[in-house]
């Protein structure tokens, strides 16, 4: 459904992603990982239309991504992107006048369950609120295609429950979910594959309960072996 | 199209309203002036309101290249170009918002004036002696000048799309200072450099083109004419590079 061929992202003479050839199939829940700077918020911002490659393709339904891709793929940004003078509830309205996939009623219902009213100034959120605010409403878009950049980013542990069962709701066989984080125990209990970038390059893809029963090792033990010092094998 | 528009005025609404909010109070000082007798307080109103209405369009024409500068280099950038819309409309509604800020806001003041002055020289009846004598004066000067109504109008209607044009000019320098310039060590100062060939361009051909135009109401009109027809192209350039190499 979404896939970049060999695709190349420099600024200046530092190339930020380098030559990622990789295929995000719908059903799935993929945990993008990789340390910070290694092209995950790139590359997924290249699958968002908001940064233009500097080589290679990024394709959505085997078409290059472009403005028909927009309406079919959700992307949250890790930092707050939100215009100072609005509400919570301008943010649904802005969405909704512009997002023909997004549902009011279901932002309402994430709204409530975030815990989060609509009266409330979006430059007075504290970081875990205005995080709860993303999640909400990037979610309450029926998009064929999530990305969630950072999405537990400065969040409590019962938020992030509740982020946790919000995200594993909406994931359906038709619907592909990739979400970036550090956290990578977090991500272990929601993702089903996982795809490491390492220096701007693919560096492994794995399919985790594949990985745990044939090999024993889990999702963490991976992101140690390749980013880490020591390699843990089972 | 329509809510690209809708949320362009909605980010300009604030300094909008700064400017109302003290047209209003100059405006009241002038009346309050005018119906107590005190020459100063109208003359202060009657002052600012001419100050504002200069400073007012200036000002209506930079915040537009403010916002446009800010929607494309910090986050809230993603708020636009996520959405799914072509740069081509992004840009064209920051363009048709700016041209009715700035031609209301000229309507305005020009109204607000004409007001102003009627009131004055129905309070004041010397005030018609002088306007006439100033008439002459211009009529003096060069016999294609003539102060009436309509050749007022011409003239902020060219003064209206001229500055409209060197709006479109500062969006162009700006997107090719953030789709083309960033990271180069001249960025700035290339991209002012551009802006300033570009203003220089448009003023050169507006003075050349209506060389030998002999009522200066037709020059006026003929200027604004100009004025819209490079602001269409400033729009169309701008609005390319931004679909090709902009990234945010």
């Amino acid at each position: 459904m979404l896939e970049s061929r060999n695709i190349v992202k420099k600024f200046g003479s530092k190339a930020a992603v380098d030559g990622i050839t990789v295929r995000f199939e719908p059903g799935h829940v993929y945990a993008m990982l990789g340390p910070n700077g290694s092209g995950k918020t790139t590359w997924m911002k290249m699958a968002a239309g908001l940064i233009k490659p500097t080589a290679g393709e990024m394709l959505f339904g085997g078409r290059p991504v472009d403005l028909e891709s927009r309406k079919e793929i959700a992307y949250m940004s890790t930092e707050p992107y939100f215009y100072a003078w609005m509400t919570v509830k301008d943010v649904g309205k802005y969405y909704a006048d512009f997002f023909p996939d997004f549902s009011y009623d279901r932002y309402l219902r994430l709204l409530e369950r975030m815990e989060l009213t609509e009266g409330l100034k979006t430059p007075e959120l504290s970081s875990g609120m205005m995080a709860k605010l993303k999640i909400a409403v990037t979610l309450a878009r029926d998009a064929k295609v999530w990305m969630l950049d950072e999405p537990f980013n400065g969040i409590d542990l019962l938020a992030r429950d509740e982020i946790r069962r919000s995200i594993l709701e909406f994931a359906a066989d038709d619907r592909v979910l990739i979400l970036s984080s550090h956290l990578v125990e977090e991500m272990e209990a929601i993702a089903d594959r996982a795809v490491f970038i390492k220096e701007g390059r693919l560096a492994e893809e794995d399919d985790l309960e594949e990985l745990r029963d044939s090999r024993g090792v889990s999702m963490a033990d991976r992101y140690r072996a390749i980013y880490g010092r020591v390699e843990v094998e089972a | 199209m329509k809510n690209l528009i809708k949320y362009e005025f909605r980010k300009t609404l604030s300094v909008k309203l700064i400017l109302l909010g003290t047209a209003a109070l100059a405006q009241l000082a002038f009346m309050i002036g005018l119906w107590t007798g005190r020459e100063r307080i109208y003359s202060l109103g009657a002052f600012i309101l001419l100050l504002l209405a200069f400073v007012g369009v200036a000002v209506i024409g930079l915040t537009s290249v403010l916002i446009l500068h800010r929607d494309m280099n910090t986050k809230q950038s993603y708020m636009l170009f996520m959405t799914p819309n072509s740069c081509y409309k992004i840009l064209g509604a920051k363009v048709i918002e700016n041209g009715i800020s700035l031609l209301l806001a000229t309507v305005f003041f020009f109204a607000l004036g004409a007001l102003d002055v009627s009131m004055l020289m129905a309070h004041e009846g010397r005030l018609a002696d002088l306007w006439s004598l100033v008439t002459q004066f211009l009529e003096g000067i060069d016999s294609r000048i003539t102060l009436d109504t309509e050749t007022l109008m011409s003239f902020a209607f060219g003064l209206l799309a001229s500055w409209f044009s060197t709006v479109t000019c500062a969006y162009l320098a700006d997107v090719v200072s953030t789709a083309l310039l960033k990271g180069k060590r001249w960025n700035g100062l290339g991209s002012f450099a551009l802006f300033i060939l570009l203003s220089a361009l448009m003023n050169w051909a507006l003075l050349r083109l209506t060389d030998g135009i002999a009522s200066v109401r037709t020059v006026f009109l003929v200027q604004a004419g100009i004025s819209i027809v490079f602001s269409a192209v400033m729009y169309v350039l701008t609005a390319q590079i931004m679909e090709r190499k902009l990234s945010v």
